[in-house]
């Protein structure tokens, strides 16, 4: 069996206090393991974002605790987490967040240059990432030139550079026309696969759920049996 | 398998300073707008900073030039005299005692005032008329244009400032003129001798003495000339302890009495006022500036705290953008600044700008930015790296 990359366990989260108080997560637990490729589902509201940014350590839980492998990563001070983000997670987000003013070369090392690698290896790795994602012609291209498909593909290969253990991707689909979305995804599953990544996706686009090799329901906080599609 | 290989490769953080820099320009010149208004903003405040204390200095010039080069070590001047509208005239005597004290090479008195000219159509202009002896020209003239000074040996003979010549009744070499009721005839003329008030006028001592209506036994200031390698606060204190109702300068804090005087004054109120105007207007558009850019890119910088950057790494980034902005901003200011003072340059007004003042412009919109960008760095670090999944 594979080693469990990343565990949560009776987690919560409350956002305000009193009168106003959201209970978004009601005692969360969750596993995935080295290799896994797990979708994260839901309606709007159920909690599957607030999860996701919980086990990214962008977010801390109101109780429960989360682990990355062995280390207890809930209940680090805010100045604790930068590191441990930059150790294991490679974010995908819904609007691909490229930095506009950085080509897709510079936009793929500069996870890597944040590690601190030394330019010319990031450099050489991000035009190796891009290669692999079939963008090997558009290294200096800003976002701006590039297509919807093709700036997620740039966002794939920066979540995996420097083979960060853990991937975790919100809505990776949700700008993407049908066929996009799938090839994208299908890239990400191919790649993570290769790497060995874990990858958490949280999607609500059930075109892509065969990709899965597991997909977790969240509805009003809880973890669910995933209702039969 | 151990903790340690089971993360990504950690490889030091000795290239954050280099990254963030990298990133701060980037995003600077990807906002063209943002850079163009946060330029103008340190533009703005570097041409108007220079410009008015451009004019102040030039102004402060006009009022110690004849102190710089009258030629004198010491200054004997009335009691309570702060510039060189000295007030009651002072003793003969005077000239006197300080030609015998020791280490004095030479004294020469000078007398120093406000006469009137008679224009040919009727009208009158005022000149602050000098009078010095032809031995040692103490108190001027300088910077001649046309004419020679010798012409002063001649009785009733009175050098006028070049630029002033129409306004002055349409002077030439030889024209006779009435100067406070006195006929006298224009000797030649100089350049660029404008004080903050009339422009100044040379005559022989006794011809300028009899126009002003000065005693003979009486004159306006004493100029002394140490001996080289004489001890000039020697000689100030000996001069003191033999002229108990005079005040003796040394020529740098008559100078600096002079300067002192009107920054006190109104003049350096004004032009105080209006160059801490431009410093917080400066101030203002670089903040908000800045402050705007970070709120347009504010998902970028959550992404890049999801990342794994820290407010820290993004501080060092606008630390950049600010020093970058001011570099940028006071370079353009000056070349505008001086292109202007070269524009403007004239006998009646120039902006005097040392390099002192260049390179003080630099440093203070480098803390002017530095402070600016303050505003979006507490926008900054309230930026929650969870943002960006939402």
């Amino acid at each position: 069996m594979s080693e469990v990359t990343l565990s949560a366990k009776g987690v919560t989260k409350t956002y305000g206090t009193g009168a106003v108080a959201f209970q978004a997560l009601r005692g969360v637990d969750f596993e995935a393991s080295a290799g896994e490729f797990v979708m994260l589902n839901g309606p709007s509201g159920s909690g599957k974002t607030t999860l996701l940014s919980i086990m990214g350590c962008v977010l801390s839980p109101t109780s429960g605790e989360v682990r990355i492998f062995d280390e207890l990563v809930s209940g680090k001070k805010e100045r604790q987490l930068p590191p441990l983000r930059l150790a294991y997670i490679g974010f995908i987000f819904q609007g691909n967040n490229l930095i506009q003013s950085l080509d897709a070369r510079d936009n793929v090392a500069l996870p890597l240059r944040l590690r601190g690698y030394p330019v010319r290896e990031a450099n050489a790795e991000a035009e190796a990432l891009l290669e692999r994602v079939g963008l090997g012609d558009k290294l200096e291209r800003p976002p701006a030139e590039l297509s919807g498909g093709q700036r997620q593909r740039v966002a794939i290969a920066r979540a995996l550079a420097g083979r960060p253990p853990i991937i975790l991707a919100d809505e990776p689909t949700a700008a993407l026309d049908a066929e996009t979305g799938m090839t994208v995804t299908e890239l990400l599953k191919e790649m993570a696969r290769e790497g060995g990544h874990t990858v958490v996706v949280v999607t609500h686009d059930n075109r892509i759920f065969h990709l899965a090799d597991r997909i977790v329901h969240i509805e009003d906080g809880h973890i669910v049996p995933a209702p039969a599609h | 398998m151990s903790l340690s290989a089971k993360r990504t490769a950690i490889k030091g953080r000795g290239g954050r300073t280099r990254l963030m820099s990298l990133l701060a320009i980037r995003m600077m010149f990807h906002d063209r707008a943002k850079l163009i208004g946060t330029l103008l903003g340190v533009v703005f405040a570097t041409v108007l900073v220079n410009q008015q204390l451009g004019v102040f200095l030039g102004l402060l010039g006009k009022n110690t030039m004849m102190v710089d080069n009258a030629g004198a070590d010491l200054w004997i001047v009335p009691p309570s005299t702060q510039t060189l509208q000295g007030g009651s005239p002072i003793s003969i005597y005077t000239l006197n005692q300080a030609r015998v004290t020791d280490g004095v090479a030479w004294a020469e008195p000078i007398v120093y005032g406000t006469a009137i000219i008679q224009r040919p159509d009727g009208g009158a202009e005022p000149v602050t008329l000098v009078g010095s002896r032809l031995s040692h020209l103490a108190g001027g003239p300088w910077n001649l244009v046309a004419g020679d000074v010798s012409a002063l040996a001649y009785p009733d003979t009175v050098i006028f400032e070049d630029s002033q010549r129409q306004k002055l009744g349409g002077l030439n070499l030889g024209s006779v003129r009435e100067l406070s009721g006195h006929r006298v005839i224009v000797g030649g003329f100089t350049w660029g001798l404008i004080p903050f008030g009339p422009p100044y006028a040379f005559a022989s001592y006794e011809t300028a003495r009899d126009i002003l209506h000065i005693a003979e036994d009486q004159t306006t200031f004493v100029l002394v000339r140490a001996s080289p390698g004489a001890d000039l606060a020697s000689i100030q204190h000996d001069l003191e302890a033999r002229l108990p109702n005079t005040r003796i300068y040394q020529r740098q804090d008559f100078h600096d009495s002079i300067v002192w005087y009107l920054i006190r004054a109104q003049l350096g109120i004004s032009f105080g006022t209006s160059t801490a105007f431009a410093v917080i207007v400066g101030f203002v558009i670089v903040a908000l500036s800045m402050f705007s850019a970070v709120v347009d890119n504010v998902r970028e910088f959550g992404t890049l705290k999801a990342m794994g950057a820290t407010t820290f790494d993004l501080a060092r980034l606008l630390f950049v953008q600010a020093l970058s902005y001011a570099f940028l901003g006071t370079t353009i200011g000056l070349f505008l600044v001086t292109r202007m003072s070269e524009g403007i340059r004239s006998p009646n007004l120039s902006l005097i700008l040392p390099p002192e003042i260049f390179l003080g412009t630099y440093g203070l919109m480098a803390v002017l930015c530095v402070l600016a960008s303050t505003l979006a760095l507490a926008r900054v670090r309230s930026v929650e790296p969870g943002m960006v999944f939402r």
